[in-house]
C-alpha cells in the first residue's frame, strides 16, 4: 500500500537538491564573512590575480566535496516498532540523534527563498523538555515533508484527541480547508503603520552600524580622501536640513516598517486543523507553525492607542521557552498574530480556553509603585544636570527642554502606572501593563510551575509586597501589591496547581 | 463529567503558607559558612601582604589597609549571619517552601507536581559535615528554580526520594 516515496522505516537521505542547498548554504555563510578580505585581495594585489582565483576555486571545490559528503551521510528513518525517529549525521564525528515521538512538541515545516527557488522545504523538530535535543532535516520534498509530519505528530495527535471530547470532531474537520483567519493587504499596511517600530528601529541601526563598517573599510581601500567626504557633510548640515532629515528619517522607518511587515507577514493564514492551529506565512521565505491549544502556556494581546482607533490587534501565544532558549530558532515556538480584529481575538481565545477569559477582581498597586521610576527618569537626570550647571557648564538655557522632558517622564511614568493591574478570577489570571503598547497576559493558574512572594524591609509596615508567577514561557510578577492580598492569592494559586490534574503541556 | 462539581471556595479555609513553621538552615552549615569566609580573607590577607612587602611606597598606608580588611570582615560575618539566620524550608505533603533574604523577604513554593528534577551537590567542606545543597529544578525557568544549601544529606536524599516518588506517581 505504501509507496516507496513514503517509506520512512529504512534509513534513507535527504533529496538530492540537498547537496545544491547545503552547497550554496555553506558558500552563502563564506562570502559573507570573506567578502572584504577577498575584495581588499584583489584590488590590493597587483599581479597575484591568478593566486587569488585558484584560492577561491579551490574553496569552493572544498565546499563542494563538504555538502557531498555531509549529505551522503546524513540519514534519518522511523523505526515505528519501538516509536522512535531517529537522525545519523557527521562525516567525522558521528551524532546519532535519536527522537521519542512521544516527546515531539512540533513539527515546522519551513522554507527559504533559496530552497523555494529549487522546490524544497525545511522540516524541523521541536522536542518537549530542556534538553536541547531539535532535528532537523534541510531538504525534502513537499509531499513526504508533510507524509513524515503526519507520522511524526501522529502519536501525538492521539493522545490529544483522547483528551478531548470526540464530538466536535466532525464540525471542526469540515471546516479546516477555509483560513480561520486571513490578514489582507490592507490589514498589513495599518499594521506596519502602527506597530513594531521599536524592532525596526533596532533593525535599522544595526544595519547602519554594519553598513558604516563595510564603508569605512571601502573608503580604506579605495583610499578615498576622508577630508573631502568631511567637507561635504559639514558644509550639508543646515538647521533646514536637519528638520528635513528628520521627517526623512521617520518616512524612511515607517517604509522599512510597511515592507518588514509585507515580507515577514505575508499571505498570513490561519487554519484549523483537528484541534490546532496552523499558521503560514511569509513574501520571500514560508513559514509554517503550528499551535496546539494545549501546550500554550501564555496568551497575551497588545493594542497600541493607533490600534486601538483601527480596531487591530497583535496576539502571541508562548508555548514552553525552555525548549529553545539556546538559539534564535526559539522564536518558531511562539506563535503570534499581527493583525485581528476584536472579534478575530475572541475566536482565538475560544480556541484557546473554549470560553473567552473574564477579567475577575481587579488588582491595583500601591501608589509606591512611581518612587523608582522617579528616582530613576527623573531625579537622577536632575541631579546630574544640576552638577553640571553648578560646577562645570551652565545650562540654565536648556531649563525649557528639561522641563519638557520631565512632563514626558511623568506622563510615562502615570501610564505605566495606570496600566500595572492584574486580574484574578476563579480560572484566569490576567495581567495588563505597557506605557504605548498594553499587553494583556492571560494565564491559567494550572500553567504555574512556582510562585515567589517577596517583601522588602522597609514595606512592612505599609503591607506591600510583589509576586511572581513562573511559567514555561517566562515569568509573571505584579508589584506593589497588598500583602495580605497577595498572600491570599498565592494560597489560592498553589491550591489550583496542586489540586489540578490536568497536565500543563 | 459526572463527578465533576463547583463549589465555591472559601479562601480562608484553604491551607495557609504563611502559617507553616519553617526549619532553620542546619547548624553545621554556620561552619561550612565561617570556614569560607575564612578562606576568602586569609587569600585577601595573603595578597596584601605581598603587595606591601614588595612595594615600598604603599607602606605608609598599612593601617588603614588593615581597618579595611577588618571592617570588611566584620561586613562579612554580619551579612552571611543574616542571611543564615533568615533562611527557613519546609516540605509540606504537595509542595515545598524556601524562604530567604536580608533586605527582603523572599519565599518560593514549588509544587511537587511541577517539578522536572532534583541534584544534590556536595562541596568540600559541605561533605566534611555530612551537607549538601540541594537544587530544585521547573520548567518555569532559572527564577522559578530553588538551591537549599546547608542541608544535612540524609534528610535531602529523603526529600529527593520523596520528590521522584511523587514524579514517578505524576506520570
Amino acid at each position: 500500500m505504501e509507496s516507496s516515496q513514503f517509506d520512512f522505516s529504512k534509513p534513507r537521505r535527504q533529496s538530492a537538491a540537498g547537496i545544491i542547498f547545503l552547497f550554496s548554504n555553506t558558500l552563502y555563510t563564506l562570502i559573507k564573512n570573506l567578502a572584504i578580505p577577498i575584495i581588499i585581495a584583489v584590488t590590493r594585489s597587483d599581479n597575484s590575480f591568478f593566486y587569488v582565483y585558484v584560492g577561491l576555486s579551490v574553496m569552493v571545490v572544498l565546499v563542494a566535496i563538504g555538502a557531498y559528503l555531509k549529505y551522503k551521510y546524513f540519514t534519518f528513518y522511523l523505526n515505528e516498532s519501538d516509536d522512535e525517529f531517529i537522525i545519523n549525521e557527521g562525516v567525522f564525528i558521528k551524532t546519532n540523534l535519536t527522537i521519542h515521538l512521544d516527546k515531539i512538541q512540533q513539527v515546522n515545516i519551513n522554507q527559504s527563498l533559496l530552497q523555494r527557488i529549487i522546490g524544497f522545504y525545511t522540516l524541523q523538530i521541536d522536542t518537549a523538555g530542556s534538553d536541547k535535543k531539535e532535528g532537523i532535516i534541510r531538504a525534502m520534498d513537499k509531499a513526504s515533508a508533510e507524509e513524515l509530519k503526519r507520522r511524526l505528530l501522529s502519536r501525538t495527535d492521539n493522545r490529544e484527541k483522547s483528551k478531548v471530547i470526540s464530538s466536535i470532531d466532525a464540525n471542526e474537520e469540515s471546516n479546516s480547508s477555509n483560513p480561520f483567519l486571513k490578514l489582507s493587504p490592507l490589514t498589513l499596511l495599518k499594521i506596519g503603520a502602527t506597530s513594531n517600530y521599536g524592532q525596526t528601529i533596532a533593525l535599522v541601526i544595526a544595519f547602519l552600524a554594519a553598513g558604516f563598517q563595510s564603508l569605512k573599510d571601502i573608503f580604506d581601500i579605495f583610499e578615498v580622501d576622508k577630508d573631502q567626504v568631511g567637507q561635504a557633510f559639514q558644509h550639508g548640515i543646515t538647521f533646514l536640513s536637519i528638520g528635513i532629515m528628520i521627517v526623512v528619517i521617520l518616512l524612511f522607518l515607517l517604509i522599512i516598517n510597511i515592507a518588514r511587515t509585507f515580507i515577514k507577514y505575508f499571505d498570513f493564514e490561519v487554519f484549523k486543523q483537528n484541534h490546532s492551529l496552523v499558521v503560514n506565512s511569509g513574501l520571500l521565505a514560508k513559514r509554517n507553525t503550528f499551535l496546539n491549544p494545549h501546550r500554550v502556556q501564555v496568551t497575551t494581546y497588545t493594542q497600541n492607542y493607533f490600534q486601538k482607533k483601527l480596531n487591530l490587534l497583535d496576539m502571541r501565544m508562548q508555548q514552553n521557552a525552555t525548549v529553545s532558549q539556546s538559539n534564535k530558532e526559539t522564536k518558531s515556538s511562539d506563535v503570534e498574530i499581527p493583525g485581528c480584529s476584536l472579534n478575530e481575538r475572541d475566536k482565538i481565545l475560544l480556541m484557546i480556553f473554549n470560553e473567552i477569559p473574564t477579567k475577575g477582581i481587579q488588582h491595583t498597586p500601591n501608589y509606591r509603585f512611581v518612587f523608582l521610576s522617579i528616582v530613576f527618569w527623573i531625579m537622577i537626570p536632575g541631579l546630574i544636570l544640576l552638577l553640571i550647571n553648578n560646577w562645570s557648564y551652565p545650562l540654565l538655557a536648556y531649563l525649557p527642554y528639561f522641563t519638557a522632558y520631565i512632563a514626558f517622564a511623568a506622563t510615562m511614568i502615570y501610564y505605566s502606572y495606570r496600566n500595572h493591574r492584574l486580574f484574578v478570577s476563579q480560572d484566569y489570571i490576567m495581567k495588563r501593563h505597557g506605557i504605548w503598547d498594553i499587553d494583556h497576559q492571560i494565564l491559567l493558574p494550572y500553567k504555574i510551575q512556582a510562585i515567589t512572594i517577596k517583601q522588602m524591609l522597609w514595606h512592612k509596615a505599609a503591607n506591600i509586597g510583589h509576586i511572581t508567577c513562573h511559567t514555561a514561557a517566562g515569568d509573571i510578577s505584579f508589584k506593589f501589591g497588598n500583602y495580605d492580598t497577595l498572600k491570599n492569592l498565592m494560597n489560592y494559586w498553589l491550591y489550583q496547581v496542586e489540586s489540578s490534574e490536568k497536565d500543563w503541556m | 463529567m459526572e463527578n465533576f462539581s463547583n463549589e465555591t471556595i472559601d479562601i480562608s479555609s484553604l491551607p495557609q503558607y504563611q502559617e507553616v513553621q519553617l526549619d532553620p538552615m542546619h547548624p553545621n552549615y554556620w561552619k561550612v559558612i565561617v570556614l569560607n569566609i575564612c578562606i576568602t580573607l586569609i587569600f585577601i590577607i595573603a595578597v596584601s601582604t605581598l603587595l606591601f612587602l614588595f612595594n615600598e611606597e604603599l607602606r605608609p598606608y598599612i593601617l588603614y589597609a588593615s581597618l579595611a580588611i577588618i571592617a570588611f570582615a566584620v561586613f562579612l560575618f554580619v551579612i552571611f549571619r543574616l542571611s543564615f539566620q533568615r533562611r527557613g524550608l519546609a516540605v509540606r505533603e504537595k509542595d515545598i517552601i524556601y524562604s530567604s533574604g536580608i533586605l527582603s523577604s523572599k519565599t518560593t513554593i514549588v509544587p511537587f507536581n511541577r517539578i522536572q528534577h532534583v541534584a544534590l551537590n556536595e562541596g568540600i567542606f559541605s561533605r566534611m559535615y555530612k551537607l549538601g545543597a540541594l537544587e530544585v529544578f521547573t520548567a518555569g525557568g532559572a527564577t522559578g528554580n530553588i538551591k537549599i544549601h546547608g542541608m544535612a544529606i540524609d534528610q535531602a536524599n529523603k526529600i529527593k526520594e520523596l520528590l521522584s516518588e511523587s514524579l514517578n506517581n505524576g506520570i
